[in-house]
């Protein structure tokens, strides 16, 4: 058995390669450990976090949703076209396309018995093209004094912090609290760990996977409308190159594809290692290109080193 | 025919034992098959028959003894290895690839035989197929795909492959048949008969199945195991069905080991009620009622259906026709949730994977079929959940650290008893309990043999699928036997008139 | 009525609907278009519309090969984009001084087959479900391919080997007999060889296979470098076709890819399906985009429509008897 002192290791390993990365840079470059600079890092954080957080419930289940930088295209269109219109309304319009795609998505992989990854993938298709379709294929712009009134809860500041944060901090919170106090988040890691156990305790598994994809658009449609607020306009190709970097937090940050295991917090501290990593790499000068591919690797050896190979006997 | 006593065995296995964590599966096993023989494994579930098969196999090494081929000791690695020392087995659970040609069946892996070029030539291959297929008798073009075959001849199919071995060994071939005729219909077990009565010329025979009649029709010498031990090995000429069953027969029962004592009779409501339940391929036209507080225990080999039957019951499974009513209502079959919603809950053989989750406490796993108890307005009520573990973890005894402990740290015994607390948080009316004490302690058994009796004291009542059969004779009210996908007794198991042994194997072999 | 098809899972006559339907599918797709559209069934409408499926049919077969084991391979576009970007630059073309003529085609290929065997090896030594390890080396092979360029999109001026996709022998696109001539290979690879027949062992009961003793590593492997030399075949093709290299040349493939093998009949539980399968579904993926664009329909609707047609693939081509976890 392993010493009590490597098990913690194992456990918050997460955390301490973070605090390690942030070290090793600021002796790199003392600027880099201001307050000022630190939340800086957290607010860009935060998007790619929204988006992630999701999805971290998903795979907690066994699944995977690829569908979430789509749905994230697809809510900031809905918001830019329809601001105008609708004015708050067009937020909860946004959002509730976001809970219509993981709504789909969880009712196909569930009724039609299809893998997760295979009916995330095509929903995307779906969505993708819905979000060419409002959108008339380019992106569209949100006026600045329309955004003051209805997106000033995304940008900006208050009390002091980010905006962002804020939008964050209570996604995490309620998350998190969901998790952990809801019979839906016990059961989340119940059917990640062992599903057929729960389908014999009577526990009606579809409902509570649905309930996990609704989700995970949920968010990804809520993460759509910040970026679309922060960057004052909304296109059908927003959010393409968040999937990876998305599934990359919730994976670097210890949930595992074999699920069971993981949280909210992880998937945020896998979002900051993410987005410190980039910082680290352009300080030291690799280019942004060159980024992608230490971020493929990065994403198999978390992979490998997070999965729980125990639980599956042939690995295709 | 007759075979020299001094003749080299072809096979022969020397005090061979066995152990896994908590039991010793072979015991000092020692047999033998000589060139021409065809020799019968007989035995319970759980006798160690599998045992000897895997080691043969490769699957599994022996932690003492020999394996001697040709009287020359041999170390068996992997199933290929043993392939290759002449051991062909032809398994319970068909290894024939849907998708692939019987030809290509016949020689998975051994294909370079046929490699042309570095091609493979189809035309050699089906040549070569069609002469292996002619020796058992089948008439099918080798190009076929299997998945057009029927049970039967995708049987014959393993077999051809296993005899394909004949004329590419050096040294002699020994064929292990587990269970051969399970799928076959009568005139299909005649065919494979004179089969094996053809290919004894040129190889040895192992013939493994729980059909007494055809192991003494066809064998000549008969090897009884029980409990991981060879208890008899006698020549099947001598032998009557009725010796073989006292051979397979062991210990006494204790009747306080079970709590006969405590064995209540049932009361007049009805509980469960099946009527003409069927599922192809499993059992047919299976009836009988339960009564509230009643152990019914159903006994019978592998393949008899039973453990389809149990999990028809708990919705796992979705028989073809037939009805089952659960006090009085009808039951929408093949759903776990419908099942579990009408008040029968099923207590897996399979622990680790369908009774806990292991990552889980023992709180959060005890709660698990009766969540929407503790949950009010959309949160989990922590302290009620603790409080209702703690209460379980008394009344039954459970050795835990807290509710908070994972389950998977407890004991296996442990662990056990939390399943059936969750079942009963949930208050359940059936219990279908599947080898509910396989892999626990003496001590934890008695405990469970206790529970069983608490709980029909209350009303509660049990479908009982036992490891053995003293087990089940000892814990049932009554007992039905089932063969080959019939129910083929019903016998009365009152406390202080119990059926022996011998009266339930009657009806089971 | 999709359930109802779906549910037909079983029986004599749902086995044959398995086979033929994807032919019968490409057949009722070809006389629907051909009645909205009478440009449709021109000699030239559908030379041109062969051309088009060339590149898809090639980086699709070798994608057969993974989907046939059980796994799944989502680096092609990675792959796709490195192969094209080295060759472009090996080529004469104005970025840089390299001009080896032809010979880069086998070594664009033999650059695809190493990155499938990287795909291979990571998947085997780290015990890491091929999603993922594909997944991230596609991602790094897209990565490498923009490092490489640094913003510059190279062009080609080697008319020889622009000839190898805009050529024309019989009349017929060179890129057509390309694709033909990769579909027998792979024909012969999937029939005549071991490696086929154990890929096949291998996606249906991989115990049984390794009972026998199928090297069951050492074939997964072999697979996944395998279907990389085919997506660098797809990117020299590519290369050759729109006469420069740039990272995003293989953007979108994967979709189609995949929405191509599922369509065609191939299970993605491995073990069931063929080659021919493939070009069945690459066909019907191409036909189906041509008449969109035929009839007018809006390109990024493409998309939508690919993403119900793999849903629908899937779900019809379901054995229901199963009742396995689905994750």
């Amino acid at each position: 058995m392993q010493s009590s002192a490597l098990t913690w290791l194992k456990d918050n390993l997460t955390f301490v390669v973070l605090i390690v990365l942030v070290l090793a840079i600021s002796i790199y470059d003392h600027t880099f450990f201001s307050a000022s600079n630190l939340l800086t890092v957290m607010a860009d954080t935060m998007t790619l976090f929204l988006m992630a957080s999701g999805v971290t419930l998903v795979i907690m289940m066994g699944g995977i949703d690829l569908s979430v930088q789509s749905v994230a295209s697809l809510a900031s269109c809905i918001l830019a076209v329809y601001l105008p219109r609708f004015g708050a309304g067009a937020i909860g319009l946004a959002v509730l396309s976001g809970v219509a795609s993981g709504f789909f998505g969880g009712l196909v992989s569930n009724q039609l018995r299809i893998p997760s990854f295979i009916a995330t993938l095509a929903v995307s298709g779906v969505v993708a093209s819905a979000a060419f379709y409002i959108s008339g294929t380019h992106s569209v712009n949100i006026p600045g004094d329309l955004s003051a009134v209805y997106l000033s809860w995304a940008v900006g500041n208050f009390l002091g912090l980010p905006c962002e944060i804020w939008v964050g901090l209570v996604c995490l919170v309620v998350l998190n609290a969901v998790l952990a106090l809801t019979p839906f988040g016990r059961l989340v890691r119940a059917i990640g760990s062992q599903e057929r156990a729960v389908l014999a305790s009577g526990i009606d598994v579809n409902r509570q996977k649905l309930i996990a994809f609704t989700l995970s658009g949920t968010m990804a449609a809520i993460a759509g409308v910040v970026m679309a607020a922060r960057l004052g306009s909304g296109s059908p190709t927003l959010a393409n190159e968040f999937l990876l970097p998305a599934i990359a937090c919730v994976i670097v940050g210890g949930t595992a594809v074999t699920g069971g295991i993981g949280s909210i917090w992880r998937t945020y501290l896998g979002a900051l290692i993410i987005q410190v990593v980039r910082i680290g790499m352009t300080f030291v000068g690799i280019s942004v290109f060159a980024q992608q591919i230490v971020f493929g690797l990065l994403l198999v050896a978390a992979v490998a080193i997070t999965m729980d190979r125990s639980k599956v006997s042939v690995i295709k | 025919m007759t075979i020299p006593d001094t003749a080299v065995p072809v096979l022969e296995l020397a005090h061979i034992s066995k152990s896994f964590p908590g039991v010793k599966a072979l015991d000092d096993v020692s047999l033998s098959v000589r060139p021409g023989e065809v020799v019968g494994i007989i035995g319970e579930n759980g006798a160690g028959k599998s045992t000897v098969l895997k080691i043969l196999n490769g699957i599994y090494q022996p932690d003492a003894g020999e394996i001697r081929i040709g009287g020359n000791k041999v170390e068996i690695k992997t199933p290929r290895a043993a392939f290759n020392l002449g051991l062909a087995m032809v398994f319970q659970e068909q290894s024939v690839l849907p998708t692939l040609t019987v030809a290509e069946n016949i020689f998975l892996g051994r294909e370079e035989e046929f490699l042309r070029l570095g091609f493979i030539s189809k035309a050699a291959m089906n040549k070569a197929a069609a002469l292996e297929l002619k020796k058992v008798h089948l008439s099918l073009p080798p190009s076929r795909r299997c998945a057009d075959l029927t049970f039967a001849e995708r049987q014959m199919v393993e077999i051809a492959k296993a005899l394909s071995l004949d004329s590419r060994l050096k040294g002699q071939l020994t064929i292990l048949l587990d269970e051969p005729t399970s799928v076959l219909e009568a005139k299909e077990v005649e065919l494979l008969f004179s089969i094996i009565r053809e290919i004894r010329k040129r190889a040895a025979i192992i013939f493994i199945s729980h059909r007494l009649e055809e192991v003494l029709a066809i064998t000549d010498r008969i090897v009884v195991m029980r409990d991981g031990k060879v208890v008899a090995d006698l020549p099947s000429k001598s032998a009557t069905v009725k010796d073989l069953h006292s051979h397979m027969v062991g210990r006494q029962l204790h009747n306080e080991y079970y709590r006969e004592a405590r064995q209540s009779k049932p009361g007049d409501a009805v509980v469960l009620e099946v009527q003409a339940l069927g599922l192809a391929g499993a059992f047919s036209d299976v009836n009988f009622q339960m009564h509230a507080g009643e152990v019914l225990g159903i006994a019978g080999v592998i393949g008899s259906g039973r453990e389809s039957l149990a999990r028809c019951l708990s919705g796992h499974l979705k028989p073809d026709h037939g009805h089952i009513r659960i006090a009085g209502e009808e039951l929408r079959q093949g759903s776990v949730l419908k099942a579990s919603a009408a008040g029968i809950g099923l207590v897996p053989s399979e622990r680790k994977v369908e009774g806990l989750v292991s990552a889980m406490t023992v709180a959060e796993n005890m709660t698990l079929a009766a969540l929407p108890k503790f949950v009010s307005n959309g949160i989990i009520r922590f302290g009620a959940e603790r409080k209702a573990s703690e209460d379980w973890i008394d009344q039954l005894h459970i050795k835990t650290p807290s509710t908070a402990t994972p389950i998977g740290s407890l004991s296996g015994g442990n662990q056990q008893k939390c399943v059936l607390a969750k079942w009963r948080i949930a208050g359940v009316k059936l219990l279908v309990l599947d080898h509910p004490t396989r892999g626990i302690d003496v001590g934890a058994k008695e405990d469970v043999y206790e529970l069983i009796r608490d709980m029909t004291g209350e009303g509660l009542s049990v479908l009982l699928l036992a490891d053995t059969l003293e087990e089940l004779i000892g814990l049932s009210n009554r007992i039905l036997v089932m063969k080959d996908g019939q129910v083929t007794a019903s016998l009365d198991a009152r406390a202080g008139a119990k059926p022996q042994q011998l009266d339930v194997i009657r009806h089971m072999v | 009525m999709l359930m109802a098809a779906a549910s037909a899972g079983t029986g004599k006559l749902a086995a044959v609907w398995r086979v033929w339907a994807p032919l019968a599918v490409l057949g009722a797709l070809c006389l629907l278009i051909s009645v909205f559209s009478p440009n449709f069934l021109t000699v030239s409408n559908l030379l041109r519309l062969l051309n088009s499926a060339s590149i898809p049919m090639i980086l699709s077969v070798g994608a057969t090969f993974v989907i046939l084991l059980g796994s799944i391979d989502l680096s092609l576009e990675g792959i796709v984009s490195v192969s094209a970007v080295v060759v472009s630059m090996l080529v004469a073309n104005d970025v840089t001084g390299v001009a080896i003529g032809l010979w880069a085609v086998p070594l664009a290929v033999f650059l695809g087959s190493l990155m499938g065997l990287i795909n291979g090896v990571l998947h085997v030594w780290l015990r890491t479900p091929s999603f993922m390890t594909t997944l991230g080396v596609g991602f790094a092979g897209v990565g490498v391919a923009t490092a490489v360029l640094q913003g510059v999109t190279v062009r080609i001026s080697d008319q020889n080997f622009r000839a190898i996709s805009l050529g024309r022998i019989l009349d017929v696109p060179m890129a057509v007999w390309i694709a033909a001539v990769t579909i027998g290979i792979a024909w012969v690879i999937q029939e005549r060889l071991r490696l086929g027949r154990w890929v096949i062992a291998l996606g249906t009961d991989e115990l049984t296979a390794r009972h026998v003793g199928i090297p069951v590593e050492r074939t997964r492997i072999i697979v996944f470098a395998l279907a990389g030399a085919f997506y660098g075949l797809g990117g020299v093709l590519s290369a050759a076709q729109f006469g420069q290299g740039n990272a995003l040349i293989g953007q979108g493939r994967l979709f189609t890819t995949i929405t191509a093998v599922v369509v065609g009949g191939t299970a993605l539980s491995g073990g069931s399906g063929s080659v021919l399968n493939t070009v069945a579904g690459v066909l019907i993926v191409v036909v189906l985009a041509n008449g969109m664009v035929l009839m007018g329909v809006p390109p990024f609707v493409q998309q939508g429509v690919q993403g119900v047609l793999i849903i629908t693939a899937v779900a019809m081509s379901l054995d229901r008897s199963r009742l396995d976890v689905v994750k």
